[in-house]
């Protein structure tokens, strides 16, 4: 049954002649065990008969280095990478548990069609790929470019986004190009782009070991971004001055690493960050030559009437709220920060005076480096932008950017947010390179290396990707093709993208395994996952990362970029995919790396990508940049010393500190609905859940969603841990097992549940409320009940 | 009470492994008998590898993956009980000690619940197909019968070699006779590639 492999073999033949020799005396009983053993475990190997392959971590936006084992066609372990820089070795539970996500005995593996009877049949991918063409055709002649759609993923390789990038707005002349990532960093977007004009943070990861103070803004990165924090612990523990300060509207498994816990109310932030400029700007620890020479001053439309909240009224349909920008100046913040004392601030947020003070004695202090940290309790809020330029606010005011160690760094949730949507622009207004389809020059330099026609790109913006769904729902989008994501699971308010049979709408969904998202398609396509094909993410250092295809993806499984130049080609639209067959990933990478060289947004070659861990751009002679806009780090920066914001050009080539009010949160919790709700992650399950649950130590360390109570609420309630008890919100209910004293502690009237458990969508529940100017999804908070079972 | 660890299928190896398996599969510390493998008397080397393995595949995705808790949920201060070198709590049972580096204060290793979960469901999502690197512990290899033999795993993040070689829960077939010669990189190496020496330039 059992071949001997060679080397066992040799093993067992070197000892029996070992033993013949005489050296030692080997026992007849020693031998035979040794031959039963080599015997009965014949695929006993050690890690070097394995042949290693480097590639980046699958899950979040960290971008950990693994070097991933494989033996005989199948990935049989993973280990940290020590190479890469960015972990050097340590991963986090997900990460050390990356091969049990390829292998669930439900992957995807054939073109499925769901019949007029809802059942599916297996059809050949040349059936597949003809029915997507014709029906995409079909809605672009009959009722235009408005009328399709692609919802992708910050998991998307570059290659896949740029594909999808080309076909839709290239080939289609529509702007209707999405994705996921839309509900999870758009607001950092549109914060890096309000100040900086250019996205993505001037920062990189060694802020761990240069930072002093690490301020944590609703971000739980012991469970979120668990290496990440190891490298802050770890800067703890070899420099015992650095701190940990966590604020947040729950106590998290980060605060019990926490030197100074701050409990702000939900959507507090606002005035909080507001109460730390106005004790910056009154106790003068603001940098006045800093903001002399690189800032100028902004705002906006502050009318919480002509904003709204993006769900309610006519906005339930269609939220295209424009910001008015004008200029200000140092003396109309002064005035505008007038109405956010300490003590004003403390009663809108409840925190304490004093904390609110050492806070503001924290981003003063100009002996101590400053590193604010958030992801998405920033980011996904309903003025997710506003607090982001309001975080950034407090480092360009006190002169702390673009430092070793002072910096505003926002972190990603997936790993390709950056590397794709936000560089390769695979959003609903946006091109390559911080490009905008708005804006005719960046349209025509997109024609220019496309080699296609003046005029093709379309200069109207797309839906953005909650719009996008409530069309699909009303039917003005006819097709629609989702890639690597799961919107049935994790868009806000999901009562409302219910599909009813027949609805005449056409959508795919390609995916690795069957989700909530797949029970609604018409068309199921099995995608290649992550080393089963070439690819490339960016992560939250601006570090872009290559792997090859290490293993054959199972069935007729195909990479999702392969998909959409297939149909392209169907479409008549080949001539955007001009490279050959067999060789097409190089050529694909270095045309979409040409529109950032020159303009600080140059990618590392291909060939350079491969041979390293990495590179973090601009990347230029070969040098990567740590440090973006800063002198001595940033070839663009031609001064000796300082800063130089050369990407804001409409600003005089100065970074722009934004006047943002507090506007109060959409829905508080009154006598109806007294709880306030917040959803987020865990560290063992990542986001829908769909790779993660498949691994069974993951699976089973946490199997299930669960609501947490904090123990004076569940002792008024009369409900104990582990009891069932029912959420109600104005739009949905869900039925869920209680937690308490858990790893997460919300305070008295707040709850917390996971939003990974398809079993249990919480996003039933919650409000489709979202950031007047990124049109993100606010998923903290909102008022719920609860009722005992 | 602790429970028992969760008990899944065999791991699809011999049919007789997985009849040991049964025997080995206890925790460290929850039976009152000590398993066959951890035992001081004699055993059977092939048995004692082979549950050995089973256990270990049961508690862990592949070598190399950082194991499952296989204990009742204690809190957080994980490194009360698994010190440098592990505590005996009567009848309950040994905590080991950790493999890695440690530190005196909390920093990269601070986090234990970062890497190590606890298996507290025995049902699956869905079934997997998934084949683990799963080696013979005694893979090392030797030279000759007096050589030392070579490391058959990683050392990064297994540091502190005492951690499984020695002490109570030290398995009879990876235990170090002579605890005493603390520099164990001294004599035994890890196995980094299996290729052969060859020259670069063989022209000559």
């Amino acid at each position: 049954m059992h071949q001997l492999d060679r080397r066992d073999f040799l093993t067992v033949l070197g000892t029996t002649a070992a033993g013949a020799y005489g050296i030692t005396a080997f026992s007849c009983d020693q031998k035979q065990e040794a031959a039963h053993i080599a015997a009965s475990q014949p695929d006993s190997l050690s890690p070097s008969d394995l042949n290693w392959g480097k590639a980046p971590c699958r899950y979040c936006g960290t971008g950990c280095g693994v070097e991933v084992g494989v033996h005989d066609g199948k990935v049989m372990a993973v280990r940290g990478d020590v190479a890469s820089p960015v972990n050097r070795g340590l991963l986090c539970v997900k990460g050390y548990h990356l091969p049990g996500m390829l292998y669930g005995h439900d992957r995807l593996q054939y073109p499925m069609r769901r019949g007029s009877d809802g059942k599916l049949t297996r059809i050949s991918w040349d059936a597949a790929l003809d029915l997507i063409a014709a029906k995409f055709k079909e809605a672009l002649e009959t009722t235009g470019p408005d009328s399709v759609g692609v919802y992708g993923s910050g998991q998307w390789t570059i290659f896949d986004g740029y594909a999808a990038l080309k076909w839709v707005k290239g080939g289609m002349k529509s702007n209707n190009l999405e994705p996921n990532a839309r509900l999870c960093m758009a607001s950092a977007v549109m914060g890096f782009v309000t100040q900086f004009q250019s996205d993505e943070p001037m920062g990189c990861y060694d802020d761990f070991e240069f930072g002093d103070d690490f301020i944590l803004w609703g971000h739980n990165a012991a469970e979120m971004h668990p290496v990440l924090f190891s490298r802050m612990l770890e800067r703890k523990r070899q420099s015992p001055g650095a701190r940990i300060i966590d604020l947040a509207t729950r106590r998290t498994s980060t605060s019990d690493y926490a030197d100074m816990y701050v409990e702000f109310k939900p959507g507090s932030d606002l005035a909080l960050a507001n109460g730390i400029l106005h004790l910056l700007c009154r106790k003068n620890k603001i940098d006045t030559a800093f903001i002399k020479e690189n800032v100028v001053f902004k705002r906006g439309e502050e009318d919480i009437d002509k904003i709204g909240y993006g769900c309610f009224g006519d906005q339930a349909e269609h939220y295209t709220f424009a910001d008015t920008p004008r200029d200000a100046t140092y003396d109309d913040l002064l005035a505008f920060l007038d109405d956010y004392t300490p003590e004003a601030v403390s009663k809108i947020s409840g925190v304490p005076v004093a904390q609110i003070e050492t806070l503001a004695d924290i981003y003063g202090d100009q002996t101590r480096g400053t590193v604010s940290l958030w992801c998405m309790g920033v980011n996904q809020h309903y003025r997710g932008t506003w607090m982001n330029n309001l975080i950034t606010d407090l480092h360009l005011i006190t002169g702390k950017i673009s430092k070793p160690g002072s910096n505003p760094f926002s972190i990603t949730g997936q790993p390709a947010a950056c590397g794709t949507v936000r560089e390769v622009g695979t959003l609903n207004n946006r091109l390559p390179a911080d490009m905008v389809v708005t804006n005719p020059e960046h349209r025509a330099k997109a024609e220019k290396i496309w080699g296609l026609p003046d005029g093709t790109i379309n200069p109207k913006p797309g839906y953005h990707a909650v719009d996008m769904f409530r069309a699909l729902t009303r039917g003005d989008l006819k097709a629609l093709w989702i890639q690597t994501t799961n919107p049935w699971v994790t868009l806000p308010n999901l009562n409302r993208f219910k599909r009813t049979p027949g609805d005449g709408r056409f959508i795919v969904v390609s995916d690795i395994y069957p989700t909530p998202t797949t029970d609604v398609a018409d068309l199921i396509l099995p995608a290649a996952a992550w080393v089963e094909r070439e690819g490339c993410f960016g992560n939250s250092e601006r570090r872009t990362q290559q792997w090859d295809k290490l293993i054959d993806p199972p069935g007729e499984a195909k990479e999702d970029a392969w998909q959409i130049i297939q149909v392209a080609k169907r479409m008549g639209m080949g001539h955007l995919f001009p490279w050959p067959e067999d060789d097409w990933h190089k050529p694909m990478f270095e045309e979409y790396r040409s529109f950032g060289l020159g303009i600080g947004k140059d990618l590392a070659s291909y060939d350079q990508l491969r041979s390293t861990r990495g590179m973090k751009w601009p990347v230029v002679d070969g040098k990567e940049t740590d440090y973006r806009y800063a002198a001595g780090h940033d070839p663009y920066v031609k001064k000796a010393k300082g800063v130089h914001f050369y990407k804001a050009h409409e600003y005089g080539d100065k970074a722009a500190i934004w006047l943002r009010p507090y506007h109060p949160p959409p829905e508080i919790p009154d006598k109806d609905y007294p709880f306030w709700l917040c959803t987020g992650r865990v560290l063992e399950q990542w986001h829908s859940g769909s790779m993660t649950r498949r691994v069974k130590q993951l699976h089973q360390a946490v199997p299930s969603a669960y609501v947490e109570l904090n123990r004076a609420d569940a002792m008024e309630l009369g409900v104990k841990a582990r009891d069932w008890v029912k959420l109600v919100s104005r739009r949905g209910e869900l039925t869920l097992r209680v937690a308490i004293d858990g790893r997460g502690k919300p305070p008295r009237g707040s709850v917390f549940v996971p939003f990974f458990d398809e079993a249990k969508l919480i996003n039933l529940l919650t409000l489709d409320t979202m950031c007047n100017i990124s049109k993100q999804p606010d998923y903290k908070k909102c008022a719920v009940r609860i009722e005992r079972t | 009470m602790i429970r028992p660890p969760v008990l899944p299928g065999p791991v699809g190896r011999d049919g007789f492994l997985s009849l040991l398996g049964v025997v080995v599969l206890l925790l460290p510390g929850c039976d009152k008998q000590p398993s066959p493998s951890r035992s001081a008397g004699p055993v059977p080397a092939a048995q004692a590898t082979a549950g050995w393995s089973q256990a270990r595949a049961l508690r862990r995705a592949f070598d190399g993956a950082p194991p499952v808790i296989p204990h009742m949920k204690m809190g957080a201060n994980c490194t009360a009980c698994h010190t440098q070198v592990g505590i005996q709590f009567g009848e309950m049972g040994f905590a080991p000690p950790m493999p890695h580096t440690t530190a005196p204060n909390p920093g990269v290793f601070a986090r234990c619940e970062q890497c190590h979960v606890y298996a507290d469901e025995k049902t699956l999502f869905v079934d997997s197909g998934f084949q683990p690197l799963c080696q013979d512990l005694r893979k090392g290899r030797r030279a000759t019968e007096i050589s030392p033999p070579t490391m058959p795993h990683a050392v990064f993040m297994r540091e502190n070699c005492a951690a499984c070689h020695t002490g109570p829960a030290a398995r009879e077939e990876i235990r170090c006779p002579h605890p005493e010669r603390i520099r164990c990189g001294q004599c035994h190496v890890p196995v980094i590639d299996n290729s052969d020496f060859s020259r670069a330039n063989n022209a000559s």
